[in-house]
């Protein structure tokens, strides 16, 4: 019934390709030829090697080296020392503390605001097309760009969130939104959410559509009511892609990078600088390369270890062969 | 077909919050075009106008002649932009062609073919993914400039391979799984080698998947600054993004020229993301879940 995006047109015949039984040996090139497909994957793997894996191990050797820019022919192997510095460091707590009020709160708008949105769009009503088209607006837009249209909105001399609010007679005299603590990470989350909302309703909604129409029939006919159904029927079928969304967001947040350098540079003070913030401080203004690495790997442990949910949600319905 | 009262009462209620979501959708972006064919004391006038009251082309006319009288004070950023523009193409361009040659050959393998460590691979591939750029920043930065690759587009193409290669390898997979065995050996029974039968079977059957990797990659690509920002310096290689924030950084430029600049930036994904809404609905909803 409501379904204006055709529904993906992989699952069934992707499934038939996935698990249909192997192929025996075909003429010329088999099913079966490990070489061939190992020589398939040999650019690609190539290309990471060199552009991931050895960026990445580099970087972890650099966290273990005294090494700043400001001394380029010092690079003395110091072992933990960074991290131990890190960690004692006042600088770290707090912008690991940033880091979890902005991807907290990044996320909980994110997914919230992106389910209501979803769960209106799964129904038809006048417009509810050209809804869809509208959505791809934010998405689409370069978070540079982003940042500059929020700094703007935001500003406290001409910035239309302060004209709105005062011509509405909500707020008495123009406000310098991102010059306040407070009011400046709320800021920055509202302008990340609004690039980010896209994405979590359109993998809702697809979940959304997913759902066969005979279970709220059924539903119906065993006399539930909206709520129950929302509990019954849609949340069961909607869990795994919630999580997903909560997942990807979640690392999304964490590398925010170009809003905040556009919107806010970690400021005032301190009170935006996340993480990911504090490391490009460290390594690109401070120019310590060795201390900056050692951010770069704490972010990264961080990252990866939601990767490892992510992954088992992906794979955890079995379908995945080995 | 009458509707009852509740189902009008239904229809009007989602009506109005489809045109609350609308609003919040639309709204920060239509400010900023607005604002882009204002004069600037019409910009910056309080309390703000909200519809140009002259509209005017200036603001767009200044990046084709950035050295007429209107750019004294943003000029030099004005006369970034074309530059800029084209150096974010050809990245772009570049970017998603690289992935579509190498996300094809990886992806057929892994749709494909069952061998030892497939899943490993898989596996690697989705991690790569994963690893913040951030964290990557600083070896690359350091390799290119030991081969003297900073500031050269085609060292930025190769670099946005990263981000962009795992999730195409992962969509072009899901899209290669679908398209049926049977047509492959058909081909192969009918005497096509495996290329011929990639060219002509495979890749137009997979169509829409190469469509949608394609442009994930080249928006990746459009889209990105902290890279660019790293690694370029001059307008041999800079892109939009770093051009724009250099509007945005700069206190002197004038509020109207980032408005354009800010629209220039947005036009390609938008009109890409227009064109094959679709594709780019069931692209990312098959990349971040598999099915």
């Amino acid at each position: 019934m409501h379904r204006a995006y055709p529904k993906a047109a992989l699952p069934d015949s992707a499934r038939q390709g996935a698990l249909a039984a192997p192929t025996k040996a075909l003429t010329r090139v088999g099913y079966e030829r490990p070489g061939f497909a190992f020589l398939l994957n040999t650019p690609a793997l190539v290309a990471l090697i060199l552009l991931a894996a050895y960026p990445i191990v580099s970087s972890a050797w650099m966290s273990l080296h005294k090494y700043s820019l400001k001394r380029p022919r010092i690079f003395e192997f110091i072992g933990l020392e960074n991290f131990r510095q890190l960690l004692d460091s006042d600088e770290f707590w707090s912008a690991l503390w940033i880091t979890l009020k902005f991807t907290g709160l990044v996320v909980a708008l994110v997914t919230l605001l992106g389910l209501l949105i979803a769960l209106l769009l799964n129904r038809r009503f006048p417009g509810s097309s050209l809804l869809r088209t509208l959505l791809l607006i934010p998405w689409a837009i370069p978070p540079v760009v982003n940042g500059l249209m929020w700094q703007w909105i935001y500003d406290s001399k001409v910035g239309a969130l302060n004209g709105l609010l005062v011509s509405l007679g909500l707020l008495s005299d123009y406000r310098g939104w991102l010059s306040d603590s407070t009011s400046a990470l709320i800021a920055l989350v509202w302008a990340d959410v609004w690039n980010l909302v896209p994405l979590a309703v359109i993998l809702l909604l697809a979940a959304l559509q997913r759902i066969p129409d005979e279970l709220y029939d059924a539903a119906r006919v065993d006399g539930a009511g909206p709520l129950q159904m929302f509990r019954y029927v849609t949340f069961p079928w909607l869990a795994q892609a919630l999580l997903i969304v909560l997942i990807l967001q979640t690392m999304a947040a964490i590398r925010a990078f170009d809003v905040i350098y556009v919107l806010t540079a970690g400021g005032p003070g301190n009170a935006t600088t996340t993480l990911t913030w504090q490391t490009f401080l460290t390594t690109f203004e401070s120019l310590n390369f060795g201390l900056g690495n050692a951010y770069a790997w704490t972010v990264s442990i961080i990252t990866l270890s939601l990767a490892l949910f992510y992954f088992r949600l992906l794979f955890r319905r079995g379908e995945f062969e080995t | 077909m009458t509707l009852t009262a509740t189902e009008r009462a239904k229809t009007i209620g989602r009506v109005l919050a489809g045109l609350l979501v609308a609003l919040y959708l639309l709204a920060p972006f239509s400010w900023l075009v607005l604002t882009s064919f204002m004069h600037e004391r019409d910009a910056l006038s309080v309390p703000p106008q909200w519809i140009p009251s002259e509209p005017t082309l200036e603001n767009y006319k200044i990046f084709l002649d950035p050295t007429g009288t209107r750019a004294i004070v943003g000029s030099r950023a004005a006369a970034q932009m074309l530059p800029g523009m084209l150096n974010s193409l050809i990245a772009a361009l570049g970017t998603a062609l690289l992935n579509l040659v190498l996300g094809t050959l990886a992806g057929y393998s892994l749709a494909r073919y069952d061998f030892r460590g497939r899943t490993t691979l898989l596996m690697l591939y989705l991690s790569s993914r994963m690893l913040p750029g951030i964290a990557l920043i600083v070896p690359l930065y350091l390799v290119m400039k030991t081969y003297g690759l900073l500031d050269n587009l085609a060292a930025l193409v190769v670099t946005y391979l990263t981000f962009t290669l795992p999730f195409t390898i992962w969509l072009l997979r899901n899209y290669f799984q679908a398209v049926p065995r049977s047509l492959e050996e058909a081909a192969l029974i009918d005497g096509c080698n495996w290329l011929q039968m990639v060219a002509k079977i495979l890749l137009p059957a997979a169509a829409p998947g190469l469509v949608a990797a394609g442009m994930f990659a080249f928006m990746t690509a459009w889209n990105d600054y902290l890279f660019a920002v790293i690694l370029t310096s001059t307008m041999a290689a800079k892109t939009l993004p770093v051009v724009v924030a250099g509007f945005a950084t700069d206190v002197t430029t004038e509020r109207t020229l980032m408005a354009s600049g800010g629209v220039m930036a947005v036009i390609p994904p938008l009109v890409l993301a227009f064109i094959f809404q679709r594709l780019i609905v069931q692209g990312l909803t098959s990349g971040a879940t598999k099915d």
